[in-house]
Order: C-alpha cells, then structure tokens, then sequence
C-alpha cells in the first residue's frame, strides 16, 4: 500500500491496529485508542533539557587525573552512547512513522525521537569540553570492530524492516527482485520484522545502556566526573521512558489488545524474541570484558557489572512475558538506583547550573592563589 | 490513627509490614527492611513491579508502566485495606 501523507479516505482511528492499517490522517487526540502513548508524550515533554544547561567543564579537569585504563573505560562508553542515540535518533522515525497507523502513537515515536537527538547532542557538549578536537573519539565510531560489532546487531532489525516496508509500498505484496535477489513480501512477513524489530529496541533501551550507565556513576561515586553524570541521569530518565513504551507495544500485541494477527505472532516468534534479548545481554558482557581490558576501576569490576547486566535483563525480560533466564536475586549495584531516580535529577534552573545562571563558567572554582600576582 | 486501624501488608514469605500514614507502598516496605528493586520511584519506569495477591491498593499518581492485571507498582499506591503482595 502507497504510503500518503494525508490518507483522504475516512478511517476510524478507534479500530485501526498500532501498525500496517490506514495511514493516519488527522493528527487529533480527543479519541483516542490507547491513551497511554498520549500520557507518555506528556511526560516526555516535562522532562524536557538542553544539554549546555549543564556545566560540564569541572570534568575537564577530572579527566586529566583518570588513569590511562580510565580514560578508555569513560571514552569507550561515551562512543558506544554516541553508537546507540544516533541510530536511536533516525531509526523509531524511518521505520516506524511509514507503518503507523494512530496519531496518538505516530506522536509518540516522534517525540521519541526529537529525545534521542538531545541525547546525540549532549555527547558532542561532553567531548567538545574533555578534547580540543573531539574528531578523533567521533571517528574512531565507525572503524572501532568492537562497536562496530554492536552496531551490526542494532541496526539490522531495523534495516530489514524499513527495506521490505518500501518493497511492499512500492510494489505490494508478492515475490519481487531487487538487484537479482528475490524477495517474497506478504503482511504477515512484514508483520514478523515488525515484531522482531520492536524486540529488539525493547533490548536497546532496556539493557544495552546499563554497562555504561553503571560505569558513568560509578565514577559520580567517586566524586568524579559529575558534570557528565548530571547528562546521563537525563538520558537515564528518558530511556526508562521509551523502554516503558516499547513494552506497552509488546504488551498489547501479545495480549491480544491491539492486532489480533500480531498475538499469534507474538506466540510464534517468542523464541527469536528471547534469543535477542539473550544475544544483547552476551554482547554487553563482553563490551563490559572490553572496557575492563586494561584494568578496571574502583568500584566496579567486569564481575559485578556482568551481574547487573544479567539482572537487568531478568527484570527487563519478565516484563514482557520472556521470564527470568539468570540466577541473580538481588541488585549487585544497589548504589544505581539512586542515579536512576528521577527525585533525584535536579530541575530547578538554580540547581541545574542553567549557563546564564553561572558567571565566568570557565572559573567555576577560585582560590586565594589565584590573585598571587597581583601587585597594587 | 489508632493501631487497630493500621493496614497490613503480608509478603508472600509471610513477614508482615505496616502501611505508614504519609508514606507510599514503597516506602513503607523500604521502612521495614525489604529490598525492592527501583528506578524512577514516579510510576514510569515499571522497576519496582509487584505482584498483589489479595487486596486493594489506591493511585497517589497515575501508572505509565505497564503492569499486568494483578500487579502493582509500589512506588505510586497505597494500601487501601490489607494486602497481600509478591515483590518479584
């Protein structure tokens, strides 16, 4: 089905499926089918920050002082952040808005989105402050096999998707050859990479992002660093977020509350859907085996963060009807529940180091030695 | 508020805690020494997702995390008579 940008046919948006019906047309929220994603987007909004109204160049000077194993654990996990929102920040749009088919929820993947290039943007502000150039941390993404790695698994239920999403808007359903390969395109395949795919940014959200959370506050522990902790708890507090809209979508799949089609897919394909999340869970414990390569830091080893990853993942996977695959019963870093409190995260303008409230940011600390030279 | 009238909730192991006046369900189980697990303690994250046995349990905030038919999310409710939970 050609996709159009204003559907002029009238279509009931009460009975339409979450994907694959009508294309929307009248962006309206008076009515709507599943009111979650409208209350969603209301949160979304409140949570909104811009990146500089954090004062990051404390950082600076705490960087200098980090080990050389240090140094790597921080930039690593600042590359594979940067990896994860700019797919993050295009993807949910290019794969999700042509097969949408609620304005409510077509809304939400929208301000879902605008969120993850926030994110995407607050990494540039922490390195523009930690290098001069910052050129050689952005480019080492793309070449760099462990992340390259990761990014492989990340983006292909997305490409495959949006690949045999166009086939079938251009061409329809039916078998079709692109470049001497054959292609079969029917719904219930393209029903399939659907499924897979939200799967896979749920594993996104939900797990890929804790290895570098817990090492970003396990140096705000020490003290150190607090500027970018500051950013990472945002990014933390939105990401809880969008994982919580991806497991409404599962949710109302596998449920039956949404496309009836897709629960018996749901039932099909849980052992690919569980083989996702177990392959997100292996690739972060060896990022974790990475990062820790040339030694690890006080407070946390590559143990302790495999068992938060496994623990993690235990809850993230019970969630949404996958069960408990690890043997961890409780929280091996209890310490980062407190970053992930949103009580926590400081809003007020005075709090937040907002830059027009700072004088002379660069200076943020003065000393009586500073006017040592002075003569009068 | 005379003791008679304090709620109690029973965990699954069988310890009993008090829900306490001004408190949420999260607290008072936190009060009393139970680790539960937690996040965005806001009702948006679904972390601290709890299964109720029996009872009922009354919103301070509306839940955005999804929760199943018979589960709960502590950080965001209250007791509203005796309950009977299973932290998960």
């Amino acid at each position: 089905m050609k996709y159009t940008t204003f559907n002029h046919n009238t279509t009931n948006p009460l009975s339409e499926p979450m994907f694959f019906g009508n294309p929307v047309n009248v962006a309206r929220y008076d009515q709507q089918k599943h009111p979650i994603f409208e209350k969603l987007i209301e949160k979304q909004i409140s949570f909104f920050w811009r990146p500089e109204e954090v004062d990051v160049s404390k950082d600076r000077i705490d960087f200098q002082g980090l080990s050389t194993s240090e140094k790597h654990i921080f930039v690593s996990n600042l590359k594979y952040q940067t990896l994860l929102d700019s797919v993050q920040g295009r993807s949910p749009n290019i794969a999700f808005l042509p097969i949408v088919s609620l304005p409510e929820l077509e809304t939400w993947v929208e301000t879902w989105s605008f969120y993850e290039t926030i994110h995407s943007r607050s990494y540039t502000h922490i390195l523009r402050n930690l290098f001069s150039d910052p050129s050689e941390v952005f480019e080492d993404i793309v070449v760099n096999e462990e992340i390259k790695r990761r990014a492989t698994d990340i983006s292909k239920y997305y490409d495959d998707l949006i690949f045999v999403t166009q086939l079938w808007q251009t061409q329809g359903e039916g078998t079709h050859v692109v470049n001497g390969t054959k292609y079969q395109v029917s719904m219930r395949e393209l029903k399939k990479k659907l499924y897979l795919c939200m799967n896979s940014v749920n594993a996104l959200e939900a797990i890929r992002f804790y290895v570098s959370f817990a090492c970003t506050f396990a140096f705000a522990e020490r003290e150190l660093m607090e500027g970018n902790s500051k950013i990472i708890r945002l990014i933390a507090r939105d990401e809880n977020l969008h994982l919580t809209s991806t497991q409404h979508i599962l949710n109302l799949w596998a449920r039956g509350k949404d496309d009836p089609e897709m629960a018996e897919i749901a039932e099909e394909c849980k052992d690919q859907a569980e083989a996702i999340f177990l392959k997100a869970v292996e690739q972060e414990k060896q990022w974790a085996e990475y990062l820790f390569q040339n030694g690890s830091m006080i407070g946390l080893n590559k143990e302790i963060l495999c068992q938060y990853v496994e623990f993690i993942a235990n809850h993230r996977m019970a969630a949404i009807g996958l069960g408990q695959p690890f043997d961890v019963q409780s929280n091996p870093l209890p310490w980062m529940n407190n970053y992930l409190n949103s009580d926590n995260v400081q809003v007020a303008p005075q709090e937040a180091e907002i830059s027009s409230y700072l004088v002379g940011q660069i200076d943020s600390e003065v000393n009586a030695d500073d006017f040592g030279d002075f003569d009068l | 508020m005379k003791p008679s009238d304090t709620l109690r909730i029973t965990l699954e192991t069988g310890e009993i805690v008090e829900q306490q006046a001004d408190k949420t369900l999260l607290e008072s189980l936190e009060a009393a020494g139970q680790e539960v697990h937690f996040h965005c303690r806001e009702g948006f994250c679904g972390a601290c997702r709890t299964k109720l046995l029996c009872g009922t349990v009354k919103y301070l905030t509306d839940p955005l995390a999804f929760i199943d038919d018979d589960e709960i999310l502590p950080c965001c409710c209250v007791a509203e008579q005796d309950i009977k939970i299973k932290l998960l």
